[in-house]
């Protein structure tokens, strides 16, 4: 079975672009267009991997991992954060506090995030399906 | 006279009368001795008229002023040889000295007292202009007692001049802060000036940055021995405003590069799809892709190019006098398709009246566009859009109402921001963020105009362009 890949952004021509590049590698991809659809579709699809915006509508990226975080089966969801913001949010600082496996600037290669999804879910159990 | 007649005046018998030697030796000493006392005592009557006019005249010379010359006494003193005139000179010589240190002591106390009154007048002045000095002042001897604290400093820093027996600042301040730098300053012996933000409470209550400059005072020592060092004068400037204006510039910044990543993503993205495309069909549409983001960031570039120019004053600009519903014309057959395209009915009610402006046509046309196409965007279909126009008074005013989604308090009070996007409503349409504040700059910065926008959260939002009107306006339909 397929791993699942929530993508989260505000952006069509973002979420398109990974979406391809993903699905052409055969991951189950789901999108959000902002932080509060995300966080519904986290507990319709329970992703195995999450890629979010940092700037979003309604819930932005930093609150809806905050939320995802608050709860104990969702702690080690591996999640990227995708962010058009440059010196205002340290890299490093974000991976530590809220447990990231990636922080990737915009613009950024598919080719580059498909090879750190592969990384990162070599070895991940399938998560099981709503 | 007959014998024994007695003459009236004379008691004895006239015939007594016969001549005695003695008697008339005595009376010619008498009558000669009178005589010499006589001209004794005029020569002397004489001499003391004469000294009395010298002293008058020595008066009356020193009462006149100094006098340049000695005077001299008459020759009739001069010449007596009895030591009068010797004596008189004396007295003037030494009336003239008195006279003159008197005058020359009354110049020097003058003098003084010009110099205190300027002292004291250039004093007040001095205490007037720190007063008036609207940035706090205050400033410390050498022991850390406040010597000079303008009222600013004493509002700000509440300075209780009423501390009972100390002038001490760490007595009658509560700003530690400032009482930490001061001493920082006079423990590291720090001399010439140093600056250092700091955040304190003003007299209303808010939290303000103020920016502290602390000059050392070299010549305010009372010992120039004394290590401890001199006075110091602490001025504080009022910089939030400005602290203020460069988070908005930093946010400007942070808010255009995040705005032009996001096409540039899409670029950059679908290029590197585009190398991996596996056919002619996959590619052409990869390709559609990057041009529209393309599109998206030249008009964000030209919208932020156009803003500063305005901003900075340096578009060029060509008004002239033509008429509004002419224009707004132009723009509604602009964005009429877009709102056929959502079956938004887009209706145009102008003016009967022949409404002149001056304004330059691109630009305001450009305002035009903006306006409407922000609000066929953000109205659901099937909704409406109307354009209208009106003279009120000597003002024209063009009006774009629709039937959207409508804005909050908040909102309206941002919606003309740079970048500022209404975050519910942002998956409804594509945008810059920059429309509205494009629009905004043409109207009132190039125009003198007025944009303006009044809202009800999920009926609708009506925008409104004051302008001037332009000469006069006639009645003839446009």
């Amino acid at each position: 079975m397929a791993k699942r890949i929530l993508l989260c952004d505000d952006d069509v021509t973002i979420t398109s672009a990974a979406r391809y590049k993903l699905a052409q590698a055969g991951y189950d991809v789901q999108c959000a267009s902002d932080g509060l659809a995300g966080w519904e579709a986290i507990q319709a699809c329970s992703p195995d991997l999450l890629i979010t915006d940092c700037q979003m509508p309604r819930l932005n990226g930093l609150q809806l991992i905050a939320r995802i975080r608050e709860v104990p089966l969702l702690a080690e969801l591996p999640i990227f954060l995708l962010t058009g913001k440059g010196f205002e949010l340290p890299h490093d600082e974000l991976k530590q506090r809220f447990n990231l496996r990636a922080v990737l600037d915009k613009p950024f290669s598919p080719r580059e995030l498909l090879k750190l999804v592969n990384q990162a879910l070599a070895h991940e159990p399938v998560a099981p399906s709503p | 006279m007959a014998s024994g007649a007695r003459c009236p005046f004379w008691p004895r018998p006239m015939e007594s009368l016969r001549f005695d030697p003695f008697t008339s030796a005595t009376t010619l000493m008498l009558a000669t001795t009178s005589v010499v006392l006589a001209w004794l005592m005029y020569r002397a009557q004489r001499r003391v008229q004469a000294a009395r006019r010298y002293l008058m005249s020595v008066c009356d010379a020193l009462d006149a002023g100094s006098p340049q010359e000695e005077l001299l006494p008459s020759p009739e003193l001069a010449n007596a040889g009895d030591g009068w005139a010797h004596l008189l000179r004396r007295v003037s010589r030494t009336l003239t000295d008195h006279v003159t240190q008197a005058a020359d002591a009354e110049a020097a106390r003058s003098t003084l007292d010009l110099r205190c009154r300027k002292a004291i007048f250039e004093q007040e002045r001095m205490a007037a202009i720190i007063a008036s000095i609207p940035e706090p002042i205050v400033a410390i001897d050498a022991y850390d007692e406040v010597v000079i604290a303008n009222r600013s400093a004493e509002e700000l820093l509440q300075l209780d001049g009423r501390a009972a027996g100390s002038r001490a600042l760490e007595n009658i301040t509560r700003c530690e802060r400032l009482i930490t730098l001061f001493g920082e300053t006079r423990k590291r012996r720090l001399h010439g000036i140093r600056s250092e933000p700091i955040e304190l409470e003003n007299a209303q209550g808010e939290r303000r940055w103020y920016n502290v400059t602390i000059s050392t005072l070299a010549a305010d020592r009372p010992n120039p021995n004394d290590r401890r060092g001199g006075g110091m004068v602490a001025v504080l400037r009022d910089i939030s405003d400005q602290r203020e204006l460069q988070r908005q510039h930093a946010e400007f910044v942070s808010s255009a590069s995040h705005e032009m990543k996001a096409p540039l993503s899409g670029i950059k993205a679908y290029v590197e799809l585009l190398a991996d495309a596996p056919d002619e069909a996959t590619r052409e549409s990869f390709l559609e892709v990057i041009n529209a983001q393309s599109d998206r960031l030249q008009r964000l570039v030209e919208n932020l190019l156009n803003i500063a120019r305005i901003e900075a004053g340096v578009v060029r600009v060509s008004k002239q006098s033509q008429g509004l519903n002419e224009l707004l014309s132009e723009a509604a057959n602009v964005i009429q398709p877009s709102a056929d395209a959502k079956q938004i009915a887009l209706r145009y009610e102008p003016s009967p009246l022949y409404l002149s402006v001056l304004v330059d046509r691109d630009m305001m046309l450009q305002a035009a566009i903006n306006l409407l196409s922000n609000a066929v965007k953000y109205t659901a279909e099937g909704g409406s859009v109307i354009l209208r126009s009106r003279l009120n008074d000597d003002q024209v005013i063009f009006e774009v109402e629709d039937t959207g989604v409508g804005l909050s308090k908040e909102d309206c009070a941002k919606i003309f921001n740079k970048f500022y996007r209404v975050d519910k409503d942002k998956n409804m349409a594509p945008g810059t963020g920059l429309g509205l504040a494009l629009a905004k700059s043409i109207v009132e910065e190039v125009h003198g105009g007025r944009l303006s926008v009044s809202s009800t959260l999920g009926v609708g939002s009506k925008f409104t362009v004051i302008l001037p009107l332009a000469g006069r306006g006639n009645n003839s339909t446009p």
